[in-house]
C-alpha cells in the first residue's frame, strides 16, 4: 500500500524538488522486534523502512539506507534524517505515519536546504550556546 | 516539531527527536505525556503545544539550561 495518496505524493514531490542538497534517511531498525501489547502484529520495523523507502522514491535527491544498530540511536526503530550524509542530530523515533508523516517530510526538506531556516537572530542566539542540548519531542500519529 | 529540527539544523550543539508516544509508552509515562506535542529538554519535561520561534527559543535558552 502507498504511503501517501496520489494527491498528496504529488504535491510531497513538489517540495521534495526543491532540495538543495541530498538527504540519507538512515533506518535503524534495532537488535530485534519486539511486539508491543496490542499492536496486533504490526512490524513497526518493516513498516518504518516502507515508508523511508517510499519517501526515498519521490526523489533523486533523497536516499534510503538500512542497518540494524548503527551508533547514535537510543531506541528503535528509528531514523535518522541526514543531511548530505552526514549526521546532524535528527531523529524520528517510531513508525512516521499519519499526521507525524508530514513531520518526517518536513524534516527532511529543513535538511536539504544549505542555510537554516531559523531567523538571523535565533541563529545568533544560538551561537551563544555553551552547553549542548537534546530536544525530544513527543507525538503522535492522529 | 520543525522547529526543533530547524534548531538542530542551525547549531552543532543541538540535537532533536519526534518521539511516537504510543509506541514507548513507557518513556512517554516517564515524561508525563498526557498531550501532543510535549517539548523535553535534556530529560525534563517543559511545556505542551506549538509555540513561535522566539518562544521556542526563549524557552530552550531559559537559564536552566543555558
Amino acid at each position: 500500500m502507498a504511503i501517501f495518496r496520489p494527491d498528496d505524493e504529488a504535491r510531497v514531490r513538489g517540495v521534495l524538488d526543491a532540495l538543495e542538497r541530498p538527504v540519507e534517511l538512515l533506518v535503524a531498525l534495532g537488535p530485534e522486534e519486539t511486539p508491543l501489547a496490542g499492536a496486533r502484529d504490526v512490524d513497526f520495523g518493516a513498516e518504518t523502512v516502507r515508508v523511508a523507502e517510499q519517501l526515498a522514491a519521490l526523489s533523486a535527491a533523497v536516499s534510503c539506507r538500512v542497518e540494524d544498530e548503527p551508533p547514535g540511536f537510543d531506541r528503535y526503530p528509528a531514523i535518522a534524517i541526514r543531511p548530505s550524509g552526514e549526521d546532524a542530530g535528527l531523529r524520528y523515533y517510531g513508525l512516521p505515519w499519519g499526521y507525524e508523516l508530514g513531520s518526517l517530510v518536513g524534516g527532511v526538506v529543513e535538511a536539504g536546504k544549505l542555510q537554516p531556516s531559523l531567523s538571523e537572530e535565533s541563529r545568533e542566539r544560538l551561537g551563544s550556546l555553551e552547553l549542548d542540548l537534546a530536544i525530544d519531542v513527543f507525538v503522535t500519529p492522529t | 516539531m520543525l522547529l526543533a529540527y530547524r534548531t538542530a539544523l542551525a547549531s552543532p550543539r543541538v540535537r532533536a527527536a519526534a518521539i511516537e508516544a504510543t509506541e514507548f509508552p513507557q518513556l512517554a509515562d516517564s515524561m508525563d505525556v498526557w498531550a501532543v506535542p510535549r517539548v523535553v529538554v535534556n530529560g525534563v519535561p517543559q511545556w505542551d503545544g506549538s509555540v513561535p520561534e522566539r518562544v521556542f527559543l526563549d524557552r530552550i535558552l531559559a537559564p536552566t539550561f543555558a
